[in-house]
């Protein structure tokens, strides 16, 4: 069995997705009252769909508000929790099953790009983000999904969140002249490795970065993808990058930019359609609306069709270094605020 | 302790010099209830927010010049003298105001009630206020000019921050503290003492809600039930939803069997009427709305949600119990059925503040009030007039409030 997981031409994805996503969307309403609550006040009686556009989707933020699960109490292994910027915590169940899944599919997804083997590892952020395990935040969460992918570790921040050009420089000479792996949040890649290695002179070319957290804050450097790309290739000589898209409520997929830079892909098991926000019809190619996002991972939970707060574009379809949709994430909704008068943001504004 | 003055529109100052300035006695002697000045000065500003160039840019303002016109305010003072009593009305003294950031006139018309009461003030304006309260601001200190400079010297609107010692200097120099915006205001304003005389009117999170008599709209023309559907989305899409006298909920009252033709021609016109009136939600109450209402279901609270229009969202409660408290998004109409209005009565707490109604006669909604018997609900009002501000407010009299009665038995 191939390990691939770019492999399917829309087509043919669209055909596995829809039988598969309308097998788990019955499998869910068995299991899970909730769901099946919501679909039936929203008027999905039926049990088959003549595609996967029409498939019913759920608000990502219904795990914040929800326990959304499909296992009994006692299948749990592990509860996922994210937070967000609004201090809502998405809870995410999983039983062995999907634990396993996950973990593989990233795995493959990663090997893509990384190769088979574990490769040397720079963090590009301090040890503190997941030293203390009790209290790390979503990015140390993901930090320490990410470091079983790599091998001899080293955190390019100190304690003080400052560069450690000295660290960095000892990677290198142990490590430099043969394929390693860089991680970090894409600002903190920007800020505190580029920075540093160009400011140092280093030799970045043999380093495979993998990096994700959005372009918000480099905005105002007006640094975007493009330009986050040709400057790392001609500083510091860092050409193999993917950024990459996921969601704690799709924990186990990502989606990955391909090695051109022409866009993010999605894994055989997942896909993402773009929905107008005005009549939640499909977006044409090229047209900005909301991602959705589909993947057969959630098994333990109905999460395997979700309307994110994201707004993104698709490029293409079929047409770039891999197969499928070729899409880019455009920045995030702003979120609904009542104006009511319980708000007079008292002992100072906030 | 430096704060922001913003009315009369000036420098940087110290807390405790503004508090002194405006209880210091003003030229031409102390404010007295219904003083000229001060009602020179509210018409004046009435005139200017009713001019079109105003009130086409911001509609909500038209209300409030109204509510300031020279016959309204006549009508506020002589309930405030309590003709046929004997007692005498004089200002009750400092009076610190806590208004909502969100709700732009509130601010105007506790302040205003008050200083035609005869008090000095002190408002206190959100750094974050925008839109029409700076258009009032703005207008305010226009009105300035033309002024009795009393007006200036007694009167204060001011923005300050993070300053937990300016709330607190307030509060222990005011004779009465008016917090407006809700519960969380109220407990961290309160935090701060009060001078032992002084006291709160306070003004805590509310829920509204609206009701529809079957029978009522059955025998209703089509132009009418077409006001009523108009009526309710100003109650509705004012303030998207959240403000304390918007209905979070209908009840349609009388024959369950007529339920559900009246709630589909209902939710017709609401889409209508919204349109006409260039009501829309974004994309981002449009998903708010679904997470919201998917809960409902979720929770086992809505059998049936109508999600055709982004701008309407239907919604069919289990049963009156499943009636939600808390804010939904902006244009969700959440149904259900009941057969009369007693059937109500018991549902109200005393967190419900405004009922608004079609279809209903005089008689059945005093009969109602009489069943509610001041557990809940502190208005009744028809569709169309939820958002109305009045002077008597959330139970209190205001302008009485803002004075004190001195007896004198010869």
């Amino acid at each position: 069995m191939s390990e691939e997981v770019f492999t399917l031409k829309q087509p043919e994805k669209d055909e596995r997705l829809l039988e598969q996503l309308s097998a788990l969307t019955r499998h869910h309403r068995e299991r899970s009252p909730e769901y099946d609550r919501i679909l039936l006040a929203s008027g999905q009686a039926q049990d088959s769909y003549a595609s996967v556009y029409d498939l019913p989707w759920l608000p990502v933020r219904m795990f914040k508000n929800h326990h959304l699960k499909s296992i009994p109490d006692d299948e749990i292994v592990k509860v996922l929790t994210s937070s967000g910027t609004t201090g809502d915590v998405s809870r995410i169940y999983l039983d062995r099953d999907a634990a396993a899944a996950q973990t593989r599919m990233l795995s493959r997804t990663l090997q893509t790009v990384l190769g088979p083997k574990r490769l040397p590892m720079l963090i590009v952020d301090s040890r503190g983000v997941v030293a203390d395990r009790r209290s790390f935040s979503a990015r140390g969460a993901g930090m320490l999904g990410l470091m079983n992918f790599g091998r001899d570790h080293v955190w390019v921040l100190d304690e003080n969140g400052e560069p450690d050009v000295e660290v960095l420089k000892q990677f290198l000479a142990k490590h430099g002249d043969q394929p390693f792996l860089i991680f970090g949040f894409t600002f903190m890649v920007w800020l505190y490795l580029y920075e540093a290695a160009r400011d140092a002179g280093l030799d970045l070319s043999n380093g495979i970065l993998i990096h994700s957290g959005g372009w918000k804050k480099l905005i105002d450097r007006a640094v975007d993808n493009a330009e986050f790309r040709r400057r790392l290739a001609e500083d510091i000589g860092l050409t193999k990058i993917h950024n990459f898209y996921g969601m704690v409520e799709q924990i186990g997929t990502i989606y990955l930019e391909g090695p051109d830079g022409g866009g993010l892909y999605c894994p055989d098991f997942a896909d993402v359609i773009i929905r107008d926000p005005e009549t939640w019809e499909v977006a044409p190619i090229g047209t900005p609306g909301l991602i959705e996002v589909t993947s057969t991972l959630p098994t333990s939970y109905p999460g395997h069709v979700l309307l994110t707060e994201d707004l993104g574009v698709v490029h293409g379809v079929d047409d770039g270094a891999w197969p499928g949709k070729r899409f880019s994430v455009l920045g995030r909704l702003p979120r609904a605020e009542a104006r009511g008068c319980s708000d007079t943001f008292t002992g100072g504004d906030r | 302790m430096k704060i922001e003055v913003r009315f009369p529109a000036g420098p940087q100052a110290e807390i405790d010099d503004v508090i002194a300035g405006v209880t210091a006695e003003p030229e031409g002697g102390r404010l007295v209830p219904g003083d000229p000045r001060v009602v020179d000065f509210l018409t004046a500003l009435a005139r200017r927010l009713l001019a079109p160039s105003i009130a086409r840019r911001h509609p909500e303002l038209g209300s409030l010049g109204f509510f300031l016109r020279k016959t309204e305010i006549r009508k506020t003072l002589e309930h405030l003298r309590r003709e046929g009593d004997d007692a005498l009305v004089f200002p009750r003294g400092l009076v610190f105001h806590v208004p909502p950031a969100n709700v732009d006139t509130i601010f105007v018309y506790s302040w205003a009630l008050s200083a035609l009461a005869g008090n000095p003030n002190i408002i206190r304006i959100s750094s974050r206020a925008a839109g029409a309260a700076l258009t009032i601001l703005e207008t305010l200190n226009e009105c300035l000019a033309d002024a009795h400079p009393a007006i200036g010297q007694t009167q204060r609107m001011i923005t300050y921050g993070h300053q937990d010692e300016v709330t607190a200097a307030l509060s222990a120099a005011c004779d009465l503290r008016v917090i407006w915006g809700g519960d969380r205001t109220v407990r961290d304003i309160r935090r701060h003492p009060l001078a032992p005389h002084a006291r709160d009117v306070t003004f805590p999170d509310r829920s509204s809600y609206a009701a529809i008599s079957l029978a009522g709209w059955q025998a209703t023309d089509a132009e009418g039930r077409k006001r009523a559907a108009e009526g309710l989305v100003n109650d509705v899409y004012w303030f998207d939803q959240a403000a304390c006298s918007s209905p979070m909920a209908i009840y349609l009252v009388g024959d369950a069997g007529q339920a559900p033709a009246v709630k589909e021609e209902l939710l017709s016109l609401v889409a209508q009427g919204a349109r006409a009136q260039g009501f829309a939600v974004d994309a981002a109450m449009a998903v708010e709305k679904r997470v919201s209402t998917y809960g409902l279901a979720a929770e086992g609270r809505a059998t049936a949600l109508d999600l055709a229009d982004n701008t309407v969202t239907g919604v069919t409660l289990t049963s009156p119990d499943a009636v939600p408290h808390d804010w939904l998004g902006a244009g969700v109409f959440p149904f259900t059925t009941v057969g009369s209005l007693a059937e109500i009565a018991p549902l109200i707490t005393r967190k419900d503040q405004t009922f608004s109604h079609f279809g209903f006669t005089r008689d059945e909604l005093i009969a109602f009030a009489h069943q509610l018997g001041g557990r809940g609900v502190d208005r009744i009002v028809p569709f169309g007039q939820a958002l109305n501000f009045a002077g008597v407010w959330d139970g209190y009299d205001l302008i009485r409030e803002f004075g004190r009665l001195v007896t004198v038995t010869a």
